[in-house]
């Protein structure tokens, strides 16, 4: 349909997936889809892009599969398996060395995705099913949210870990951390959301979290969190069928983006500049939104059921 | 049953009972690899025929398996089961999955030393930025910028019922003729697969979607239901003498694969617009309104007759007077039924003795009877007259050829003339008639044939004076 972004990394990448079983990626700036790729026999649970573009992966049940974003092959090109359970988190280190998963097996692993022979597989075992993981910017701590309420900080390279658990009985959806690694954010299905400021984490010095504030952000099942890029903005999504976007400022609240059709938000990205956010909801619809104004600026049709996950990569231009 | 002795056609036909009936198709995968049944045949193990020598190895042949699973007539056509359509989707998926890299997860192949896990893991320093500038601005700003306003595809609600864009969903590609486009344009057909499940008003929106997206200046309409698919030639010709498919179908159900896409023909629009008769509803309540009632009471009035029709050969007992040949008037009971008609006197005691008006009891069979019409009119009181044919006609008629018949029978016509109040005489005039439509005795049609060749000759027919 369109060849001026097939190829290359100067590009806007905006996939989504859901309960329909497959993942479609888009033309972000004008809402046609340009592919649709299967991912049988299991709904979308989480997506990413790797770093460099040329893959997307997909979290599923029992399996996370690769796609080529290169080709128009709509099926996968990597499958990885032996795990029990629905995977339900994953991502990329950033210079795609290796991946990281989390699972209701209760465990989160390190895929190593280097081609050479010293394969250097992780697992890293909890006592409850991992909701969330979520990788600190020095690219070495990992942490991972489960279902009991606790928040682990995994060390990758000393295997030393920590936990703390901000509510109880409250299960952690979610955790992100912004990109100059100043914050750190959990949302739980409380629908509370739970902020800390991280010092250290840069040499041999320990990453510390300092309680910061406690957002009342939704009144049901908080299910996404994640900063803007310039880390002045936090978008929540949730069940009660809203996404809130808050200043990192003061936490106060900037933006409520809400749709007529009233579903569960599943899923939030920012563009690079923090000046839109794609979401993803169950009315099968995935949407764009002007963080200033609130207004959706383009909508994304074409799922037949939910829309449970989203990815999206975009580029930062050179200043003008 | 002598086949229940057969162990091997006992165990082969619950084996072929169970693949057959199974759609799971599991147990065709389980049983079809080996079939148990001929390799105890063979080895002796079961018993075919007790008591049977191979002498009847022919028949033994055609008996030894269970019945074949019965098969469509028509051949060729014959509809693979589930378990073939299963087979077949895992043949594919395994074809599918041999191209794709399987990575199972393996727990710390060979122990990597600290060093390498430490280099691998090692902590990037995050906090030493890049000079960043105050304002950043991304690609995807810079696209949304280039098209501010793009020409919003007012279809996209229909995109979802695109089928190419499904995986594992039922689809189905048809060749579609965009007729209102000007001439250099429709001269070939857009391909679009939509969804099975889709309506026709659905596929409709999906295609004007289509060429929307990629005829931004296209000239469609905005509202969807003026438009209409029509069942088209493979040249694009539309075939006017069919209606269009009706937009709230499902497109599934039509099976051709050209379909032109035109702007409603006017009668199509009144029968498939749901919204203009409510209009008119409330314009025009009352008219329709009465309309119905009328319609109703026709209905009803139709419904009357056809009981009064039905009810015709129950029978039922008239009270009324026949006039004899001296016009004297003598109460009888007249009973009518499906099978005949039967006079009675009623035995008062006044005047019943009398001579002149003494009614003997008779009785006719309906096959006798040829006609019963009114007369006339006096007053409260009607007149009508019974034709009937002698008793013995019946036998006649039976015995002797009807065309010879008929020629010396044509006097043998007689009447009884009655009187009734004219409700009643409308009554059994009409009771009378239904039996008579519903018998079509030979009497009657000898009657109404010699009324034809009367009226033929002008001459007036006055049977009863």
């Amino acid at each position: 349909m369109t060849t001026d972004n097939v190829t290359g990394n100067e590009q806007v990448i905006f996939v989504t997936g859901g309960y329909d079983h497959t993942i479609k990626i888009w033309q972000a700036h004008t809402g046609v889809c340009q592919r649709t790729a299967q991912h049988t026999e299991s709904q979308v649970n989480a997506l990413d892009i790797t770093p460099d573009k040329s893959v997307i992966a997909a979290a599923g049940y029992q399996h996370i599969r690769m796609y080529d974003l290169g080709s128009s092959n709509p099926n996968p090109v990597i499958n990885y398996e032996g795990v029990s359970k629905n995977v339900t988190g994953l991502g990329f280190q950033e210079e795609g060395k290796w991946m990281y998963t989390g699972g209701e097996d209760c465990s989160a692993r390190i895929w190593d995705l280097r081609s050479s022979s010293f394969q250097c597989q992780r697992i890293f075992q909890v006592s409850a099913p991992v909701n969330c993981v979520c990788l600190h910017p020095n690219q070495a701590e990992l942490i991972v949210g489960d279902q009991s309420g606790v928040i682990h900080l995994w060390d990758l390279r000393s295997d030393h870990n920590e936990q703390l658990i901000p509510e109880a009985e409250a299960s952690i959806q979610d955790i992100a951390i912004d990109a100059d690694g100043t914050y750190m954010a959990a949302v739980n299905n409380k629908g509370h959301c739970y902020i800390w400021t991280l010092t250290g984490g840069v040499g041999e010095e320990p990453t510390r979290l300092n309680p910061r504030h406690k957002l009342l952000a939704h009144k049901r099942y908080a299910l996404r969190c994640k900063f803007s890029p310039d880390s002045s903005l936090l978008v929540t999504t949730s069940a009660d069928q809203t996404a809130r976007v808050w200043k990192t400022a003061d936490f106060s609240e900037v933006q409520v983006l809400q749709h007529e059709a009233k579903r569960w938000v599943w899923d939030a990205a920012f563009s690079a500049d923090s000046q839109y956010i794609f979401t993803a909801s169950s009315d099968g619809v995935a949407r764009l939104w002007n963080v200033s104004t609130g207004a959706v600026e383009r909508e994304y049709q074409g799922h037949q059921k939910a829309i449970t996950a989203l990815a999206f990569r975009d580029e930062v231009l050179p200043s003008r | 049953m002598a086949l229940y002795d057969n162990q091997h056609w006992l165990l082969s036909h619950i084996r072929d009972s169970f693949i057959s009936t199974d759609d799971t198709g599991m147990c065709e995968v389980v049983m079809l690899g080996e079939d148990l049944p001929k390799q105890f045949k063979t080895n002796g193990y079961l018993n075919c025929y007790p008591g049977m020598q191979d002498s009847d190895d022919e028949d033994l042949d055609t008996l030894a398996e269970s019945y074949d699973i019965p098969m469509e007539m028509d051949f060729g056509h014959r509809q693979r089961s589930n378990t073939a359509q299963r087979l077949e989707k895992m043949d594919l998926e395994r074809k599918q999955a041999a191209k794709v890299k399987h990575v199972k997860w393996e727990p710390n192949p060979g122990n990597i030393s600290s060093a390498e896990q430490s280099e691998l893991f090692q902590r990037k320093d995050f906090r030493k930025k890049e000079e960043k500038t105050n304002k950043r601005h991304s690609l995807l700003s810079e696209q949304l910028e280039k098209c501010p306003n793009l020409p919003q595809n007012a279809f996209t609600d229909y995109a979802r019922f695109d089928g190419n864009a499904q995986v594992g969903i039922l689809a189905r590609k048809y060749r579609i003729f965009m007729c209102m486009l000007p001439k250099e344009q429709r001269a070939y057909p857009q391909q679009v697969v939509v969804i099975a499940t889709a309506k026709v008003q659905e596929f409709i929106g999906l295609i004007c979607f289509k060429y929307a997206s990629e005829h931004p200046d296209h000239p469609l309409k905005e509202d969807i239901t003026k438009y209409g698919l029509y069942i088209t030639e493979d040249d694009g010709e539309v075939d006017w003498d069919f209606p269009c498919l009706d937009p709230r179908e499902t497109i599934s159900k039509f099976e051709f694969t050209t379909l032109g896409l035109v702007e409603m023909k006017p009668s199509d629009r009144a029968r498939h617009n749901t919204i203009i008769p409510i209009e008119i509803q409330n314009e025009d309540d009352q008219a329709v309104k009465e309309k119905e009632q009328e319609e109703v009471a026709e209905d009803l009035a139709k419904m009357e007759g056809h009981t009064t029709a039905m009810e015709a050969p129950l029978y039922q007992l008239y009270r009324v007077y026949i006039i004899n040949k001296v016009r004297a008037k003598t109460e009888i009971h007249l009973g009518i039924s499906g099978e005949k008609i039967e006079i009675d006197p009623v035995l008062t005691g006044k005047g019943a003795g009398r001579f002149w008006n003494r009614q003997r009891a008779v009785s006719y069979h309906i096959d006798n009877i040829a006609w019963c019409e009114l007369i006339e009119n006096k007053g409260p009181k009607t007149t009508f007259t019974l034709v009937y044919t002698p008793h013995s006609n019946t036998l006649d008629a039976i015995i002797g050829s009807g065309g010879h018949h008929s020629l010396h029978q044509s006097a043998s016509f007689k009447n009884h003339d009655f009187e009734a109040d004219s409700a009643t005489a409308e009554e059994i005039v009409r009771k009378i008639n239904h039996i008579l439509e519903l018998r079509s005795s030979t009497s009657r049609k000898e009657y109404l044939a010699q009324r034809e060749r009367k009226a033929a000759r002008r001459k007036s027919f006055h049977l009863h004076r």
